[in-house]
């Protein structure tokens, strides 16, 4: 029941190139907007890929590749802070387009799900709510009406993005950096996340780590035949109930 | 009558350049130099001369060509691999028979250049890969070149020696040392003809003056200062001088949080000593005359285009980084490169380029995907030709592009074993980017976009360029009647 998150392969980007999502059609004329410009009158489903999808799908990869290292090879700052500046820009965006319905389809059941979510919100982890406080430099707070995923990731965006940069940057390693980030996992390895199909998704709660996007947003082979509402509205429930089994281990 | 003024050897040497040059000029100009290259029904015709590397398909790491560079009479062409080493090529004299017949690159000389190094206080590796190379103008009898890799440039002199002494009173002729007891007589050694060598030997080396790496060196028309530069500062050193450098750019903010911009190619002007320019990975170049200040953080001019709105997407930026910056021999005009296009500036006008060409524009709807390989990052090389009319560039699937800036023709050329017959004649490539493609066009989904040809090279007084595809170099040339 939970959200098979798939990492996203080459062919997968095919295949969402390929095919035509069943919600196009709901998607909000404003989200649309980007698609003239990109359609160049091939075959090629790409342009039919909404602003949204896209910006979801750069995210990940952006986050993706600034998580990846050489081990012992320096990074290309040039690289670096290309990724940075992608990923900055597409915050803000998110940030801007806060106010508005970000859900992939008009569902009757968002606003409950919102709803549900605001109640949450109050009960982020100690670690989360950290680091908000720890890094109000880079964006300002999180509207509560944001959807549950984008806001997850850009409280860890927040949280992650200073340690990323200055990691990034800093002359002492910028390799070692992301190493260090990534040893948190460590403490929470005796924690079950076989559940998730990624490798890469470390225990979100508590953990310095980068969310990977992939967990919560692609539709495995499975779920292609399901509506994407249907999808999410599981994986917000299910996130939920692990919220929720969390805050029962946290008291105890 | 008056006695004559001594004639310094050093003014022998320049005449002796200038000879050269002139002899370099006149041959060139048999070979209908200012006749416009590619592009359709043209006079000119390329065609292939040679190629140079390993010929099997498993291409090793080391052997990748990482810079190309003719000299300045372009009798020689230097290239750099990721292993370290440079390779110089040689080009022969023509046949005295055949004035028109071009003489062929063969293997001048071969050296190490750079190692792999380790930083222990960063515990990273330092590549040995030769990110540049640049040659300095001919003053005497060997050649000088500027070899640079992330962290350090390095001086080298090539000298030929075709003589050596023989008739040591101290050593016998295979080296050991006479005792000197058994000297009774002494002889003056006397130098005798032999096999002619070549020597590479680092004359300079110019260390810990940077703390990013390195991506341009540029000899100043000084022909005694050159600067590098390295992701945030740029530096001039003397070429006498390698215990101290000057910085002149430095954007590195004081929180490197704030970093949003990093310089990507720098370039002296061809002929104004003072003056050099910089790119950035945001698309801007900046002109900065060292008369100014000695800090140049102020640049003098800011050539930026601004942006199409209708082309904006995520990737805006990136596509716009620029990777390459080289002014045109007049001085008049520079060329900037990058992910999609070539644009010419002119130095008098800061607000726009005068020309833009489109080297793959198909790959436009691509982006996603060339974002997600990488390969929107790869950085493009760009030449002019010898009187700058035409601008060369490459691009993927071995192929690289020419413009003609005055026939406003543009060919597309593949540089691959198959076309590789001698003095065989070039065919241009056509990419079909609609849905319908006609026989020998190419569809952009089968492009390759492992090779990737990142550097090429102009002859700076002939028509012949040499392209560097993954691990090999090809010679290629214009047909002469």
């Amino acid at each position: 029941m939970l959200g098979r998150g798939v990492k996203r392969k080459w062919s997968c980007l095919e295949e969402l190139e390929a095919e035509e999502l069943p919600n196009a059609s709901l998607i909000s004329p404003e989200e649309k907007k980007q698609d003239g410009e990109e359609d160049t009158g091939e075959q090629q489903s790409k342009s039919n890929m909404s602003h949204l999808q896209q910006r979801q799908l750069v995210l990940s990869l952006c986050l993706e590749k600034l998580q990846h290292y050489q081990a012992g090879m320096e990074l290309s700052l040039r690289r670096s802070v290309l990724l940075i500046n992608t990923l900055r820009q597409i915050q803000e965006e998110i940030r801007c387009d806060g106010s508005d319905v970000r859900l992939h389809s008009v569902n009757p059941d968002g606003c409950l799900l919102r709803d549900d979510f605001r109640e949450d919100e109050s009960v982020t982890c100690p670690g989360c709510a950290e680091g908000d406080r720890e890094s109000p430099s880079l964006s300002p707070p999180l509207s509560p009406e944001m959807p549950f995923q984008e806001a997850n990731i850009s409280l860890d965006l927040q949280k992650s993005l200073p340690n990323t940069v200055s990691n990034t940057f800093s002359d002492a390693g910028n390799a070692m950096g992301y190493l260090s980030d990534l040893a948190l996992d460590d403490i929470f390895e005796d924690i079950d996340t076989s559940m998730y199909e990624t490798s890469d998704l470390p225990p979100a709660w508590g953990a310095g780590s980068l969310w990977p996007v992939s967990v919560s947003f692609w539709p495995d082979e499975d779920a292609k035949s399901r509506s994407s509402a249907g999808t999410l509205q599981s994986c917000l429930l299910d996130l939920n109930e692990l919220d929720h089994i969390m805050e029962i281990l946290v008291k105890s | 009558p008056p006695r004559p003024t001594p004639v310094s050897s050093t003014a022998i040497v320049q005449g002796l350049n200038l000879l050269q040059r002139a002899r370099s000029i006149t041959m060139a100009g048999k070979r209908k130099l200012s006749e416009r290259p590619g592009g359709g029904s043209s006079d000119v015709q390329w065609c292939f001369s040679q190629v140079k590397g390993a010929m099997d398909d498993d291409v090793a790491e080391a052997d990748i060509i990482s810079t190309v560079e003719f000299n300045h009479t372009g009798e020689l062409l230097a290239t750099g691999d990721k292993g370290g080493r440079v390779v110089i090529f040689q080009q022969e004299p023509e046949c005295k028979n055949q004035p028109q017949c071009r003489g062929e690159y063969n293997v001048y000389s071969t050296f190490q250049s750079h190692e792999p190094e380790f930083d222990y206080l960063k515990s990273l590796e330092i590549e040995e890969k030769i990110n540049k190379i640049r040659w300095l103008p001919q003053k005497n009898a060997a050649q000088f070149l500027l070899s640079t890799n992330d962290k350090t440039i390095k001086l080298w002199k090539i000298s030929e020696r075709d003589k050596r002494p023989e008739g040591y009173n101290l050593k016998e002729e295979d080296g050991r040392y006479r005792d000197p007891n058994t000297v009774t007589t002494l002889r003056v050694p006397v130098l005798r003809p032999m096999d002619l060598m070549v020597e590479a030997s680092p004359r300079r080396v110019f260390a810990n003056a940077h703390t990013y790496h390195i991506n341009s060196i540029s000899v100043n028309s000084d022909h005694e200062t050159y600067l590098s530069a390295d992701d945030l500062r740029i530096n001039l050193w003397h070429l006498e001088i390698t215990d101290r450098s000057f910085n002149i750019v430095d954007i590195k903010p004081a929180n490197m949080e704030e970093l949003t911009e990093v310089i990507t190619a720098a370039e002296f002007h061809p002929d104004q000593c003072n003056t050099f320019v910089y790119s950035s990975s945001k698309g801007t170049i900046r002109l900065c005359d060292m008369r100014a200040s000695a800090l140049c953080d102020q640049h003098t001019k800011m050539f930026e285009e601004p942006e199409d709105p209708n082309n904006r997407s995520f990737f805006s930026e990136i596509i716009s980084s620029i990777s390459d910056v080289k002014f045109s021999h007049s001085g008049r005009y520079m060329m900037t490169r990058d992910y999609l296009s070539v644009k010419i500036w002119d130095l008098n006008m800061e607000t726009r380029p005068v020309e833009t060409y489109q080297v793959h524009e198909y790959l436009r709807s691509k982006l996603c995907s060339l974002y997600e390989n990488d390969c929107i990052f790869d950085k493009f090389e760009c030449c002019w030709n010898g009187n700058d009319s035409v601008v060369m560039t490459g691009s993927y699937n071995n192929f690289f592009r020419m413009f003609d800036r005055d026939y406003r023709q543009d060919v597309t050329f593949e540089a691959s074993r198959e076309n590789s017959k001698p003095r065989s004649v070039l065919k241009p490539r056509k990419i079909s980017t609609g849905g319908k493609r006609k026989k020998d066009e190419i569809s952009v989904d089968s492009l390759d976009f492992n090779k990737k040809i990142l550097h090429t090279a102009w002859h700076p007084l002939d028509n012949i360029i040499a392209v560097a595809t993954t691990n090999n170099l090809y010679i290629f040339q214009d047909k002469l009647n």
